[in-house]
């Protein structure tokens, strides 16, 4: 079947192989560990996703007045726009089987690509569907409590919120660079 | 759609038949020991996994080596995304220093040697040269790789001379 025409290709193949095979039972049980992990993720991600959600509805069921039930409602919308943004960009393919191995690049690219834009957009998608209830809150309470020391309380948590989100946006860049890195480096491999 | 005994009996003639082969391209992707015994089983589960939707197709060598190469490919990437090794294309290959005839003399350091080159090549380009090695036709390359005959053509040419002046062959073989 192989054929060795010369003396690299005869020392390749002439190496010493130590014939490792895995028992079916075994392959069995690796594949159903890996598919229950690929599930698991799946399911973590709506999981954390509807707690969040379950948590926002509770404050606006329960909250008695009209600027906390308009917070938490816009809450609710980020949330619900975050995931459904979070289902369309960043669910993770599988490489379909026996593919040649230009398609099988041109997959890991494609992929790698769409990771790309998740984090370099990321402001657009996760952090600005947050901006306006963490906006209406703030003015909110502002006007109902017309004192200088909830006020310092109030910019000090914007000051936070905006210190997170601006963390939060320079590591999804600097993920992003390395994706672009990667993507370029994988057009040269072609 | 294969059934469970079929997948299992095609994984038993493709590991009988190519399992040296695997191992020698497991080899060629992963320098240390406990990671490539990793990426070796993680080649078997996945040809065993993938085996459940081959169709024939196309020939069982193509589609073990296809998923091999893939698997491998993707080991690579993730890795060099943690180690930060830079990969070269065959081109670059070329233009190597020649070998001295004592490191080309002693079979085990031109194994090693050969590793190292293998190793530092580019995703698609280490796929064509491993094929090469394990003595697939230009023919069976293509079909592996997805490459037209031609970039086939001129990427074992490239890899003849590569080896011929690696290794003190005496000259160019195309």
């Amino acid at each position: 079947m192989n054929v060795a025409e010369n003396p690299v290709q005869k020392l390749w193949q002439d190496q010493p192989v130590e014939g490792i095979k895995m028992p079916v039972e075994e392959l069995r049980r690796r594949a159903g560990k890996f598919e229950r992990r690929i599930r698991g993720r799946n399911l973590r991600e709506y999981v954390a996703s509807l707690i969040a959600v379950g948590l926002f509805v509770y404050f606006l069921v329960s909250a008695h007045d009209w600027l906390s039930r308009t917070t938490y409602g816009l809450f609710i919308a980020a949330m619900l726009w975050i995931v459904v943004a979070l289902h369309h960009k960043g669910s993770a393919k599988t490489m379909p089987e026996g593919v040649d191995t230009l398609t099988g690049l041109r997959f890991y690219r494609a992929e790698l690509e769409r990771q790309y834009r998740v984090v370099r957009d990321v402001w657009w998608w996760y952090l600005a569907p947050l901006v306006p209830g963490f906006v209406v809150y703030t003015i909110g309470h502002a006007i109902q409590s017309p004192r200088p020391a909830a006020w310092a309380g109030l910019a000090f948590m914007d000051v936070v919120v905006a210190g997170m989100f601006v963390w939060i946006w320079r590591m999804n860049q600097k993920a992003a660079r390395c994706l672009e890195r990667m993507i370029q480096e994988l057009n040269g491999a072609e | 759609m294969a059934v469970a005994s079929e997948q299992d009996g095609l994984y038993e003639e493709a590991a009988t038949n190519y399992g040296a082969a695997l191992e020698r391209l497991a080899r060629a992707y992963e320098a240390d020991a406990d990671l490539r015994r990793d990426l070796l089983q993680e080649i078997h589960v996945a040809l065993w996994r993938s085996l459940d939707r081959f169709e024939g197709r196309c020939s069982l060598r193509t589609w073990v080596y296809r998923v091999a190469h893939n698997v491998a490919a993707s080991h690579v990437l993730r890795q060099r995304r943690t180690r930060g090794q830079e990969l070269l294309g065959l081109e670059e290959l070329e233009n190597l220093p020649d070998a001295n005839a004592h490191d080309a003399g002693d079979r085990s350091h031109a194994l090693d040697r050969l590793l190292r080159l293998i190793q530092t090549l580019k995703p698609l380009d280490r796929h064509v040269i491993l094929s090469y090695l394990e003595g697939l036709d230009a023919a069976a390359i293509g079909e592996i790789t997805g490459l037209s005959a031609g970039n086939v053509a001129t990427k074992i040419h490239r890899i003849k001379n590569m080896l011929a002046r690696q290794f003190q062959q005496g000259g160019s073989e195309s």
